[in-house]
């Protein structure tokens, strides 16, 4: 059976953060084809979820912090 | 017959290849849940030396960042509640954002206005968001963690993460749309 635009929507995130059975996602990728307004809305989707990770990981604990972690732990 | 204890040096290897090794993630994760740098240093020192005390406890090969993410949140939420007497009381679930993407289809369906805020107005959008939504979003779209190891985490059904992900992207969506549109990035839809 066809998936609907209102079921496509639905599974959107759990679509693009692979948590769907394949057979599932292979019925989102025939919509998607057919149906250029959902693509377009998953593709936003995609695009800001990727921003968001580029934006946020570039942080890493600080020098220091690790040197006190060791110094507390191991008395260093 | 019991194996005898590891010793002090097998435990600190053990302990420094599994754990000190997601050092990282743990202080990217405690940024977001105090907002300030020094509170985030003191969350990850006092999560490592409760990891080290019960190492032992550890199952070795399994999911240590999660271990350790699960003593983190736990060490945060106890210390939030002594310092925050009247913890968010808006009932989180209840809320429901807006989506942005209606919105925005016309003028820029690549959402380019995005790439135009800078890094430090993106985490302050997240610092702004209630507690449940911040650390379900920042443990999926920063950390890259599945549904189910968040719930672990968490300890709240799958469902919950789904939902909570949901709306708290949509929150955030919606405050860098604001802010976007405020600053003349884009032209938004009046209201």
């Amino acid at each position: 059976m066809n998936m609907n635009c209102r079921e496509c929507v639905e599974h959107l995130y759990e679509f693009l953060d692979r948590e769907l059975t394949p057979e599932l996602e292979r019925e989102i990728r025939a919509h998607l084809e057919d149906c250029p307004p959902c693509e377009e809305q998953y593709d936003f989707e995609e695009l800001f979820l990727k921003f968001l990770r580029a934006r946020c990981r570039t942080q890493g604990a600080p020098p220091e912090l690790k040197k006190r972690v060791l110094r507390e732990l191991f008395g260093e | 017959m019991a194996l005898p204890p590891p010793s002090t040096d097998q435990k600190r290897e053990s302990f420094e290849k599994e754990a000190l090794v997601h050092l990282d993630v743990l202080y990217r994760v405690a940024l977001r849940l105090t907002s300030n740098p020094s509170d985030a240093d003191d969350l990850v020192q006092e999560t490592m030396l409760k990891a080290y005390r019960s190492w032992d406890q550890y199952q070795q090969g399994t999911n240590a960042k999660a271990w350790l993410l699960t003593i983190l949140r736990h060490a945060f939420i106890n210390e939030y509640r002594r310092r925050v007497r009247h913890p968010e009381t808006v009932d989180v679930d209840a809320i429901e954002p807006f989506a942005v993407f209606p919105d925005v289809q016309d003028e820029d369906p690549q959402g380019a206005f995005f790439d135009k805020i800078v890094d430090d107005q993106v985490l302050k959008a997240i610092d702004q968001l209630p507690v449940v939504f911040r650390e379900t979003l920042v443990l999926s779209d920063v950390e890259g963690m599945s549904y189910q190891e968040i719930a672990d985490i968490l300890k709240v059904p799958v469902g919950t993460v789904k939902s909570r992900l949901f709306r708290a992207r949509h929150l955030l969506q919606a405050k860098l749309y604001d802010y976007a549109v405020e600053m003349g990035y884009i032209k938004g839809s009046p209201a």
